[in-house]
């Protein structure tokens, strides 16, 4: 067979049904092997929106995502989605065709350097040089990805190496060894000892504790070891919903009472997160009375941005049932439990305008259990967090590190067909929904039921609020009042659609999105003076939270 | 100050690349790199010296998860700090 029908072979047996991409010269091999495969591929509009479609495949559904691209332009089109993987450390296998080796190096037509340009986005990449290595490459990408701490591996395949014949015997039974993850306990003691004395405890959980599939650890920690919990954006729904010690989400839009807390701490345990600098705002004064025990699985993260008292490495579902400790906290709980009741979300906006806040309210309440919320980045991103509530990570697919306009509606693609059974949700801004757009194209095609939620202030609101509160109301290039007719716009995919700009209206229009068995876009205009509160604006502690009443 | 790195890699043709990338990305600067081929020639001996005010683990703990890094050693003086 040829190396291209090869490629197909090695990515079913890996388990790979859905695959996302875009055809291009040099990978017409493939696409004529994907001919006729049983492989499924998903046509994008654009491979930075395969790409976002594999991540929401695989943070989704925990299987790694697969994407292709044609050289030059295709592959440079996955590089901003290729670093959000990496970012958020999610399992993607990028496959690029490549010229032929017999004109690589001169400038030949769409041929780049993709190898060079993926070195810092990737977890590791790979150049094909052979027909013989093509398989053992492919396996070896995958064994990358999901191992460790996951992330995007790159291979890129030159076309006279797709086309070469080799003869091929697939292996009877290929399953993937589980690889044990190297695990140390030595300093499980220390950490116990730390939990036992800790007068005030704090629990700061990752996505690092859902993707070690750690979460029925973590909520058995939490009930043997009672303590106040905080969450990172890509850990939002890590913590039972019934567990009344949750604090939300810590860091510069986290809730009063989480990061209050967190800053009055005296032992803050880390379970797989990594001090980010929107978590910790001023790190200088970040927990500044608090010991810390950090548990990860990527030693690099260990003391890399703060100090670890007793650092764990490896497995999470081994670790916490190993630091477990009994803790003695009630004073410390009531605390929190006031700061919670103290600074609990407002609801109560007047006038007849549109409260975002409110309005997601509304839709968490009303969306199907297990719906999938996919966000892009901004304002209505932060909102999405605030006021929603998940029952588990894979249920909020939200651009964390990279922070990426765009990813919220092929993210919902792939979402949708990583899990067909459940509701899928784009929550988009009007800035970050144009950035990937030509995606409505995809779900026209494959007539997806990805329900739509455009948050509309006719601005580019995340950046006009920074412009409004530190750059003296000088609001450049952030006015989007000249925005398309985002119904009108959904019509032309077929996708049917409705506008509202009044509160009465939400309940009925988010019942006639439900309804509606097909995809539907909901536009929901709101003022465009709102917005995000609070805020610990830049350089200051995370207590000095900026609410609306002091701004 | 001047860190000096014994570096054992896979002879892979990005991997020079890979470990400068880092480096530089991590905010230390490039003092010197010496590399030759082991003499199965699947290997590469670097020496690899970088100069930065950061603590040296910063990069080490990068580098070492390059997969391309089969061993990596600290031959400067801070050596005994970290391993204690």
């Amino acid at each position: 067979m040829k190396g291209a029908e090869l490629v197909l072979q090695v990515l079913q047996q890996h388990g790979v049904e859905t695959i996302f991409g875009y055809p291009g010269g040099a990978i017409m091999p493939i696409y004529d092997a994907l001919y006729q495969s049983t492989v499924k591929h998903y046509l994008c509009r654009h491979e930075q929106g395969g790409a976002f479609s594999a991540i929401g495949f695989a943070r989704a559904s925990g299987k790694v995502g697969v994407c292709m691209a044609t050289s030059g332009p295709g592959a440079t089109n996955l590089i901003t989605s290729l670093a959000d993987a990496m970012l958020d450390s999610v399992p993607v296998v990028a496959i690029t065709g490549q010229v032929p080796q017999a004109v690589m190096g001169s400038d030949a037509f769409q041929e780049i350097d993709v190898l060079g340009l993926s070195l810092a986005v990737t977890k590791h990449s790979f150049m094909v040089r052979s027909v013989e290595e093509l398989e053992a490459t492919l396996n070896q990408a995958f064994a990358i990805a999901k191992s460790g701490r996951p992330g995007p591996v790159l291979v890129d395949i030159p076309k006279d190496v797709q086309l070469a014949e080799i003869d091929y015997q697939p292996l009877a039974s290929h399953t993937q060894k589980a690889v044990s993850v190297p695990t140390s306990l030595a300093n499980a003691a220390k950490a116990r000892a730390l939990i036992a004395a800790a007068k005030k405890p704090m629990a700061y959980i990752g996505g690092g504790v859902h993707m070690a599939g750690a979460m029925p650890q973590l909520q058995q920690f939490l009930a043997d070891n009672p303590m106040p919990s905080v969450t990172t954006l890509k850990a939002m729904g890590s913590v039972a919903k019934d567990n009344t010690h949750y604090m939300g989400m810590l860091g510069m839009h986290g809730t009063q009472a989480a990061n209050l807390a967190v800053q009055q701490c005296d032992l803050l345990i880390c379970l797989g997160a990594r001090f980010d600098d929107r978590v910790t705002g001023n790190l200088q004064k970040f927990a500044p009375h608090a010991k810390v025990i950090h548990v990860d699985i990527d030693p690099a993260e260990i003391n890399k941005v703060r100090f670890a008292d007793a650092a764990l490495l490896g497995d999470m579902k081994q670790i916490l049932p190993a630091i477990s400790a009994s803790t003695n906290c009630d004073e410390w709980l009531a605390h929190c439990a006031t700061l919670k009741q103290q600074h609990g979300w407002r609801y109560d906006h007047p006038g007849e305008r549109i409260y975002a806040p409110l309005m997601l309210k509304q839709l968490s309440e009303r969306m199907p259990d297990n719906s999938v919320v996919c966000c892009d980045v901004g304002q209505h991103q932060m909102w999405v967090a605030q006021h929603m509530r998940f029952s588990s990570p894979r249920n909020h697919l939200s651009s964390g590190g990279l922070g990426t306009m765009g990813f919220g509606l092929p993210a919902a693609i792939g979402a949708k067909l990583a899990r067909p059974q459940d509701t899928v949700i784009t929550v988009s801004g009007d800035g970050s929904f144009m950035m990937n757009v030509q995606e409505l194209a995809t779900i026209k095609r494959f007539r997806l039921p990805v329900k739509i939620v455009i948050v509309d202030n006719q601005r580019l609101g995340m950046v006009k609020q920074w412009q409004q509160l530190f750059f003296n109301e000088r609001y450049s290039e952030t006015d989007l009042s000249d925005n398309p007719d985002f119904v009108a716009l959904a019509a032309a995919f077929a996708i049917p659609g409705h506008c509202i700009t009044r509160k009465d209206e939400v309940e009925g229009a988010l019942e006639a999105m439900f309804t509606w068995p097909g995809p539907y876009l909901l536009h929901v205009c709101i003022d465009d003076k709102d917005n995000v509160w609070p805020l610990v604006p830049p350089g200051a502690a995370n207590e000095d939270m900026m609410t609306e009443a002091k701004a | 100050m001047n860190h000096v790195l014994n570096i054992t890699a896979n002879n892979t043709p990005a991997v020079v690349e890979r470990l400068l990338q880092v480096t530089r990305y991590r905010g230390y600067e490039l003092a010197g790199l010496q590399l030759a081929p082991r003499a199965d020639s699947r290997s590469l001996n670097i020496t690899l010296t970088v100069s930065g005010d950061k603590p040296i683990h910063l990069l080490t703990s990068q580098l070492h998860k390059l997969y391309d890094i089969q061993q990596l050693e600290l031959v400067s003086a801070e050596l005994a700090v970290l391993s204690a």
